[in-house]
């Protein structure tokens, strides 16, 4: 299209016969496309700037030469050019002004091409820098959420809100409760790795503040066996799995249920388990989130020796594991080994 | 003004009781943990007010809603809760964020008042239970998807069948409800809503047009531009009808 423009514009300052007009017009055409290919061909636009001027300009001078010498002998076989007196040009001097008048036309070509093409590649660019930081701050944030459910929060605080009349001392317990789950869930993102220990007494403030809200419904079990509570977990993790248990487990029965913390050490692994009630139906869709992120954590920090699954243990129990190695001084003799 | 709490938990009601003391007309006849409860009572006792808390065991707020023939006056109380949000964002329903702040309790409460003292009159002249016919100042509650609706029954022009379900025209929406339309017949006041034929029920008040049909039919038009078909026999009963 652009290559048509300018044949017609430049026919037109010549104030060309239609004849001539359609000559130049399929010239340009097949020239354009011809130039186009070799452009592509060759991947110019991915090389950097200075390169792309440079070739730019001797493919355009390369170019001229080219169409200059195929079109020369047509106009010279066909008479198509004549000088002021209407007698046909010499060859050398049709061939000379034939060259400098196809210079101009395909830098203009070439520039236009370049150009849009550089604009459209700085703008693409720019569009994916935009979305990388909109993903980047949306994953910070979205850890931050998977961290503590706001829902939690605020019905925490109205439960408490109501305490403060009826129970006056459980209601301050309550704060301190949940003044350490919001501070721990604050410098999660700091520690890469937490003692078991650690993390159960988030665990144990979650599940007192829970059970104040769901009184009898909830009920809360431990088997944690001494062996692992040195080991290093991913902080917010286990509290990530037990809020999941309340939130798509315990909420949703009207009786209640149990929930149940297991931590032992199996074949030389350190199983974390989180058993409640309920049924594993639609889950995927709703805790999409807290599994991927869960999963995510693991695999950073212990590649291939971690895993995580959850499923229905039996017809109202679902079940959450986690594998991973025992972190201690004769593990780690064992990895260095493993590296030498 | 009688007023039914529903939340599964008791510190939340307990906590909302507290609240209501400040506001002697709000009287609250009783409470349920759970949908299923608040349905039972809700037909008890035919409150003028429910205070209802979406995310609760066994059945949402929304749902329990969805099951009731004619939704009573509903302030929604929730924690936080980004889909429900959305949904009263976009209908401007009423709702109290927990914990509740009084001036906003203060706020909702008058508006209701408000509002039922403009229909208190219209209301009186039905005998009001949950069994009685469906008048056109009654209010059913309409989900689909993430919008969900009171609609005054006046305001609705047509239900349509679609297999177990009825599609209820009003405004630009024609949301599904999980009623059939045999079943709505029985409960709509028929000086208001005519059964035009096997799939269509209207509005008597939203017919724009009426015009002759070949069979001897009829052909209505309905303020949303909706034609619509009235069977033969029931051209009968329509013609009847309109020269009372």
């Amino acid at each position: 299209m652009i290559n048509l423009f300018f044949t017609w514009l430049f026919n037109k300052l010549d104030a060309s016969s239609l004849q001539r007009m359609f000559f130049f017009i399929e010239i340009g055409i097949i020239f354009s496309h011809f130039m186009r290919e070799v452009i592509h061909r060759s991947a110019i636009l991915l090389k950097d700037l200075r390169q792309q001027i440079l070739t730019f300009i001797l493919l355009t001078i390369a170019f001229s030469f080219f169409i200059t010498c195929i079109v020369s002998p047509f106009e010279q076989l066909y008479q198509l050019r004549t000088n002021a007196e209407g007698q046909p040009v010499s060859y050398i001097s049709l061939f000379i002004t034939n060259l400098i008048s196809f210079i101009p036309l395909l830098l203009i070509w070439n520039a236009i091409y370049f150009m849009y093409h550089f604009i459209i590649k700085t703008r693409k660019q720019e569009m994916d820098t935009i979305k990388l930081e909109a993903l980047v701050r949306q994953l910070e944030l979205n850890t931050i959420k998977a961290h503590v459910n706001p829902h939690f929060i605020f019905n925490s605080l109205n439960g408490i809100r109501a305490l403060i009349d009826e129970d006056p001392e459980r209601a301050r317990r309550a704060i301190t409760e949940l003044s350490n789950i919001l501070r721990s869930s604050l410098s999660a993102e700091k520690a890469e790795t937490v003692s078991l220990q650690q993390e159960l007494r988030i665990v144990k403030d979650y599940l007192a503040l829970e059970s104040m809200r769901f009184e009898d419904r909830l009920k809360v079990e431990f088997d944690i066996d001494e062996k692992t509570v040195n080991n290093p977990v991913p902080p917010m993790m286990l509290q990530t799995l037990v809020e999941n248990a309340i939130k798509h487990g315990i909420s949703k029965q009207m009786k209640g249920g149990v929930v149940k913390i297991i931590s032992d050490i199996k074949e030389n692994q350190h199983e974390l388990l989180v058993q409640n009630t309920g049924r594993l139906n639609g889950f995927s869709k709703h805790t999409g989130f807290g599994i991927a992120s869960t999963k995510d954590r693991l695999s950073l920090l212990y590649g291939e020796k971690a895993s995580f699954e959850i499923k229905q243990l039996n017809e109202d129990l679902v079940e959450a594991k986690v594998l991973m190695p025992v972190v201690s001084t004769i593990t780690r003799i064992s990895a260095v080994s493993d590296v030498a | 003004m009688r007023a039914i709490i529903i939340d599964d938990e008791r510190l939340a009601r307990t906590e909302l009781r507290k609240l209501l003391q400040e506001f002697p007309e709000v009287e609250i006849v009783d409470e349920a943990s759970n949908a299923e409860e608040g349905v039972q009572k809700i037909e008890t006792h035919n409150p003028d007010l429910v205070f209802l808390d979406i995310q609760m065991p066994g059945k949402t707020g929304f749902e329990m809603l969805q099951e009731l023939d004619h939704a009573p006056t509903v302030v929604f109380t929730t924690a936080y809760d980004d889909y429900a949000l959305k949904a009263f964002e976009v209908n401007a329903l009423d709702y109290l964020l927990k914990p509740i702040e009084p001036k906003r309790l203060a706020d909702a409460i008058e508006k209701i008042r408000k509002v039922s003292n403009g229909q208190s009159i219209q209301r009186n002249s039905v005998s009001f239970s949950p069994t009685s016919m469906l008048g056109e100042h009654d209010q059913v509650f309409v989900k689909d998807g993430e919008r969900c609706w009171f609609v005054r029954l006046s305001e609705v022009r047509l239900f349509e069948s679609v297999g177990n379900y009825a599609k209820v025209f009003f405004g630009p929406n024609k949301p599904l409800i999980l009623k059939s339309l045999n079943a709505l017949e029985e409960r709509l006041d028929p000086k208001v809503f005519f059964r035009a034929n096997r799939k269509h029920i209207v509005n008597l008040q939203m017919i724009e047009k009426v015009e002759s049909y070949f069979n001897g039919g009829l052909l209505l038009e309905l303020k949303g531009g909706e034609k619509i078909e009235v069977s033969r026999r029931q051209t009968v009963k329509f013609k009847e009808m309109m020269s009372l």
